[in-house]
């Protein structure tokens, strides 16, 4: 799965955590067969319930690429792409990492 | 003294404070990484240009109430001014109803971490500060309080009394809520203070002087036909506040602050509550996208 966070290409250590694009911290964890890089436990959390959810809410067995735009404070507007398919969303966060809004736009 | 802002572990040079953060990093420490990537920069650092970073960030080159009034311009009205300030420029019945709902939830608590103030401090000035606030902002002094002027708004946007009070606060309100009673119930008065106080300035209109691009909101609201009457006098009420006002509890916090040896201690505290504050005004537009749903739009074009 290709991610882009805010308009640049992520999910590895010298390109930024798949959730906030930040590159402090080391934590990796296999989202869909795929070792990602993520700033920390919370963000990798956070990135597989969005993930989890698109799949719940579209049916689709895997994404071929998430777009995030946005922050912690904002909440996140997102677009998941899979075979030519778009689906649009609106994402935001507890404390906890767990989904606290999901809009489907 | 430096301080580390998140567990305020304590060094006599910023290097140590740095190669702390850089440890805690490394281990990915969540609180340790998002204070990180929310206040310095989401880019990795050594820990000597963190350092470097770090003293810059928390130096006070004019005093600590202007650092204060820096950071709030920084973190609200900065290059991307926060979604709910640029809502208030020209805010339409939802964004005001998302004010009033989740604001009502704010102000009960506003007055409760005061009035911890007040109990925990011995200065005679600072209680008579605080219980002035309370006053004005639950009781009214010969006009309506604050409170009520929210309340008011409400009703004047087509919702009953009732109805405003029937709404609990959404999570991200609660969640700032805890952050501002903890510093109440677990820091120095002097702290809650800055925590509370430095929050009325992004609403002070002084703050066009010292770099900010914006007003809280458009002041011509103020006269504008097609806002009633007691969204006018709600939003005029802060608006023409006594700048003076504004200060007055921070320059006690800067006294107090150094009379105490707790200056370190108030700017971290003090950070901790704007994060809360930019989560909490978050939550007036998410309450805003349930009278409005087409909101999500405009806050997809200003993220």
């Amino acid at each position: 799965m290709k991610v882009i966070t805010n308009g640049r290409e992520t999910g590895k250590k010298e390109t930024g955590c798949a959730l906030c694009g930040g590159t402090w911290g080391s934590y990796y964890e296999d989202v869909e067969d795929q070792s990602m890089f993520f700033c920390c436990d919370l963000c990798a959390k956070a990135f597989i319930n969005t993930v989890n959810e698109v799949k719940k809410r579209t049916g689709w067995d895997h994404l071929d690429q998430l777009e995030l735009k946005g922050n912690y404070y904002t909440g996140r507007t997102c677009v998941a792409r899979r075979e030519g398919k778009e689906y649009k969303f609106y994402v935001k966060f507890n404390d906890e990492a767990d989904i606290e809004t999901f809009r489907e736009l | 003294m430096s301080i580390c802002p998140v567990c305020r572990f304590r060094s006599n040079n910023w290097g140590d404070v740095a190669s702390h953060i850089h440890d805690m990093t490394s281990r990915s420490d969540p609180p340790h990484v998002m204070w990180l990537n929310r206040n310095l920069s989401s880019r990795e650092v050594s820990s000597q240009e963190l350092a470097g970073t770090l003293e810059d960030y928390f130096s006070l080159k004019g005093g600590l109430s202007s650092w204060i009034r820096g950071k709030v311009i920084e973190k609200i009205y900065g290059e991307r001014p926060h979604p709910f300030i640029l809502a208030m420029q020209k805010p339409n019945r939802a964004v005001l109803l998302g004010y009033v709902i989740e604001h009502r939830h704010f102000l009960r608590n506003w007055i409760r971490v005061l009035s911890m103030i007040v109990y925990k401090t011995d200065k005679d000035d600072v209680a008579r500060y605080e219980l002035e606030n309370i006053s004005q902002e639950f009781l009214g002094n010969g006009s309506p309080p604050h409170y009520e002027l929210l309340i008011r708004m409400g009703e004047s946007l087509g919702l009953t009394r009732d109805e405003i009070m029937s709404y609990d606060p959404l999570p991200s309100t609660s969640s700032s809520i805890k952050v501002w009673r903890n510093i109440a119930e677990t820091r120095s008065w002097v702290e809650t203070m800055a925590s509370m106080h430095s929050m009325e300035l992004i609403a002070d209109k002084s703050l066009r002087n010292y770099g900010s691009k914006m007003h809280y909101f458009n002041p011509s609201i103020l006269t504008d036909q097609d806002y009633p009457d007691a969204v006018k006098k709600f939003l005029a009420e802060g608006y023409n506040a006594d700048e003076y006002h504004a200060w007055k509890a921070l320059e006690l916090v800067e006294k107090y602050s150094q009379e105490l040896g707790v200056v370190e201690d108030v700017q971290v505290s003090f950070l901790r509550s704007l994060d809360a504050l930019s989560k909490y005004l978050m939550a007036r537009l998410e309450r805003a996208m349930e009278f409005d749903p087409n909101l999500i739009k405009f806050v997809e074009a200003v993220t």
